[in-house]
This record gives C-alpha cells, sequence and structure tokens, in this order.
C-alpha cells in the first residue's frame, strides 16, 4: 500500500505532457500555421543521398522527392546502382503505392515509411497550441493523423519537427545546412525501434 | 508546290531516321557473336570511367553519378562511385561487399539480384558465354555506329521490375560500350562506358573492401 503513492506519482509524471516535461511555457500567437517549406518548390527534382541504419544494418541508396502540385508529392527510393526499391505518391490524404520490391512489401514497413514521407513533405500544419522555452526555439503543437508533432523554429525558420507522445520523444526530423528553402541534409530518428534515415542532398 | 517539298523533304528525314538503325540478318549476328567471342577470349582485365543517367520521366533531369568501373577475368567487377558521393560495390564470387562511404557491409537489399544479373551479362559478354544465357529472348540490331542487342527476360519475377536489358557494343571491337536497364515503366538506367583501357596490370587487393 505505501508504494501506491510512489506508483502514482510515478505514472503522472509518465503520463505528463511533453510540454510540462521540458518546461514549456505557453505563449500567444496569431501564427495559425507551421510551414515546412522544404519540399515546397515545384521546379526542383529533390535528391538526397541517403544512408539507413538499423541496428548493426546499414545501407544506402538515393532518396527522390518531387512536387507536382499542392499536397501532391511523388517519393521514389532507389539503390545507388539505379534499381528502384519504392515509389510512392502522396495527393492530399491518399497514399499510392507506384511501386515497391515485394522484399520490402511489408505492412508494419509501408506504414513506417508513409508516416515519415508525409510529415517530411507536408507542408502546412494547423497549430493547435504555441510554446516557448527562454532562450529556445518556439515550439508549434500540430496534429498529423492522430499523432502530435512539434514544429520548433527559430528564427521564423523550421529546424526540427518533434513526434512524441505524452511526455516521450518518439521520432525526430532534424533540418540542417539550410540554403533558402532548402534543407541539404535531414537525419530522422525513430528512438523506440533504433532506425536512422541520414539525407545529404547531391 | 511548297507542300509537296515540305512533304518530300519530311520523308526523306523519317526514312533516314529509320535507316539508322535495322535489324541483323542471321548471317550478320552470327558474325557479330564470333567477333565477341574473339574480343573476349583476349580480355583478362578491364578498367573504365563510368557515367550512369538515373531517369525517372517525372523528372525534370536525369540523376548523374559517375565512377570507375575495374574487371578481372573470370568474374570479379568493381563499380566504385565517384562522384557525387563515394560509394563502392564489388561483386566477387558470388559475394557483395558495399563501401558506402566508409561504411562498409556486404548486405545485399534483394533487389540487387538484378543488377547481379546486368552484372552476370556484361560479365557474360566478356566471357564470350553471352548469348548462351536462355535466361532471355534476345534480339540483335546494328547501327553505323554500334551494335545492340536487347534481352527481355523470360522469368517473370525479374520481368517485374526489369523490362529490357540493352548492351550497345562497338563496331570495331565489339566490346560492351553502353548498358542500359529498362523498367517497365519506361524508366531507366544508364551508363556509359569512356576511357577504356584493357588488359592493364590490376592487382586484386582492387576488388577488396
Amino acid at each position: 500500500m505505501k508504494y501506491l503513492p510512489i506508483s502514482l506519482t510515478f505514472l503522472l509524471f509518465a503520463c505528463a505532457s511533453f510540454p510540462k516535461k521540458y518546461n514549456l511555457g505557453r505563449i500567444d500567437s496569431d501564427v495559425a500555421i507551421a510551414v515546412n517549406p522544404y519540399f515546397s518548390d515545384i521546379s526542383m527534382d529533390y535528391i538526397y543521398k541517403a544512408k539507413i541504419n538499423f541496428g548493426e544494418k546499414s545501407f544506402g541508396g538515393i532518396f527522390v522527392v518531387k512536387k507536382f502540385g499542392p499536397e501532391h508529392h511523388r517519393v521514389v527510393f532507389t539503390t545507388e546502382l539505379g534499381n528502384k526499391l519504392f515509389d510512392f505518391s502522396f495527393i492530399k490524404n491518399e497514399f499510392r503505392i507506384n511501386f515497391i520490391l515485394s522484399e520490402m512489401n511489408k505492412k508494419i514497413l509501408i506504414s513506417l515509411l508513409k508516416k515519415d514521407f508525409f510529415v517530411l513533405t507536408h507542408e502546412n500544419a494547423n497549430i493547435l497550441n504555441h510554446y516557448q522555452k527562454i532562450g529556445d526555439s518556439t515550439y508549434f503543437e500540430t496534429k498529423i493523423g492522430n499523432n502530435t508533432y512539434f514544429y520548433l523554429t527559430t528564427d521564423e525558420r523550421l529546424h526540427k519537427i518533434l513526434e512524441t507522445k505524452g511526455s516521450k520523444v518518439k521520432s525526430d526530423y532534424i533540418f540542417t545546412e539550410l540554403e533558402n528553402d532548402h534543407a541539404r541534409e535531414i537525419k530522422i530518428q525513430h528512438k523506440n525501434i533504433g532506425l536512422t534515415i541520414d539525407l545529404k542532398a547531391i | 508546290m511548297r507542300k509537296l517539298l515540305f512533304l518530300i523533304v519530311l520523308i526523306a528525314h523519317t526514312s533516314l531516321l529509320f535507316a539508322q538503325e535495322s535489324t541483323m540478318s542471321d548471317p550478320e549476328i552470327t558474325s557479330f557473336k564470333a567477333m565477341v567471342n574473339k574480343t573476349s577470349k583476349t580480355m583478362i582485365t578491364i578498367q573504365s570511367n563510368f557515367t550512369q543517367y538515373k531517369h525517372m520521366d517525372f523528372l525534370s533531369n536525369d540523376i548523374t553519378t559517375k565512377g570507375k568501373m575495374a574487371f578481372k577475368a573470370p568474374d570479379m567487377v568493381k563499380w566504385e562511385y565517384t562522384d557525387p558521393f563515394k560509394y563502392s560495390i564489388i561483386f566477387k564470387e558470388d559475394q557483395l561487399l558495399i563501401n558506402d562511404s566508409g561504411t562498409k557491409s556486404n548486405m545485399d537489399l534483394g533487389n540487387n539480384m538484378l543488377f547481379k544479373k546486368l552484372n552476370q551479362l556484361i560479365v557474360n559478354s566478356i566471357k564470350g558465354n553471352l548469348f548462351q544465357d536462355s535466361d532471355f529472348t534476345m534480339s540483335y540490331f546494328k547501327d553505323p555506329k554500334y551494335f545492340k542487342v536487347i534481352f527481355i527476360p523470360k522469368d517473370e519475377k525479374i520481368k517485374a521490375y526489369i523490362a529490357s536489358f540493352i548492351l550497345f557494343f562497338n563496331k570495331e571491337q565489339a566490346d560492351v560500350m553502353e548498358v542500359k536497364m529498362v523498367e517497365p515503366t519506361n524508366d531507366y538506367t544508364r551508363i556509359v562506358f569512356t576511357d577504356r583501357q584493357i588488359n592493364k596490370p590490376l592487382d586484386n587487393e582492387v576488388f577488396t573492401n
């Protein structure tokens, strides 16, 4: 019985919200949309050399994104040698598989890739709450599907997206080497499964 | 009159275009195969630069990568990409060795089976037993500048990924100067070889990771 209060406190702490855990203060703001501009140019071919680490395993490829119109992107991954591994289209809320290598045609993997690349190419997210930490970035809380994301901006420039569950960060998307609206380096990290995707523009 | 002239010019141009590439006759195929066999027997090593063009219809530009290819008989091949990134892949006795900017592995992602097949095609074209490959239906073409052979896979599984492999041979020595892998969607990967050096000494060390 004496452990009950401790357990409850622990449970309460574990269930605490992400802003509370990281001491984020709520702020007032008129900004209603969090913008991710990094795949927004219709005239650009976005080509990245990708390095994927999953546990002890590592493999590479070429990651390609092309925007065709509002909320319409094509995402393709090939080996360095040119073989296509998958080819997806995101058209508004529709997700289309144009091609996937049979060895990769696994529900769990597709759902992970679909989520990652939708977040990566999703340009405008409705802001639910605004937060700030003194001396740190502005945090815009958004929801994509049923998941909660925090868009971190500094000087009105997006540099990180965090996917959270309760107080925990599940995944992060880090944008660096920013040249205008082109992120020349992107890192995606899935903390819970030990999967990292490093993208370098070529 | 002007219309007639235009029509004549158009027909002349069209027939010229069609004249560029034609099907080889049976005797031509026989002599071409003999030429490839003769060349392949003398080839022990090949070192060449290559430029790879990945064409996807929806992109504004092909993705261009460059590097060096090394072959040593009987079946060692190394593709070393140097620009715009460093990456190498070695095919050696059924092994696949990868060095991705310093990260070494021998992992295959499955689809490299296709590249193994392409690699086997190139190796076989050098060894001279290319045309004994029963996995493909072959058709032969000629042009003033090259011989071209289209390999269409018979295997349904390979066909789902690759509609055809196309090899271009130069007319002087009948060695491979260009390779094209065409996907069922018509997107393709084209590899063009330049500065080929034949039978220049090549250490086995080159084929280690």
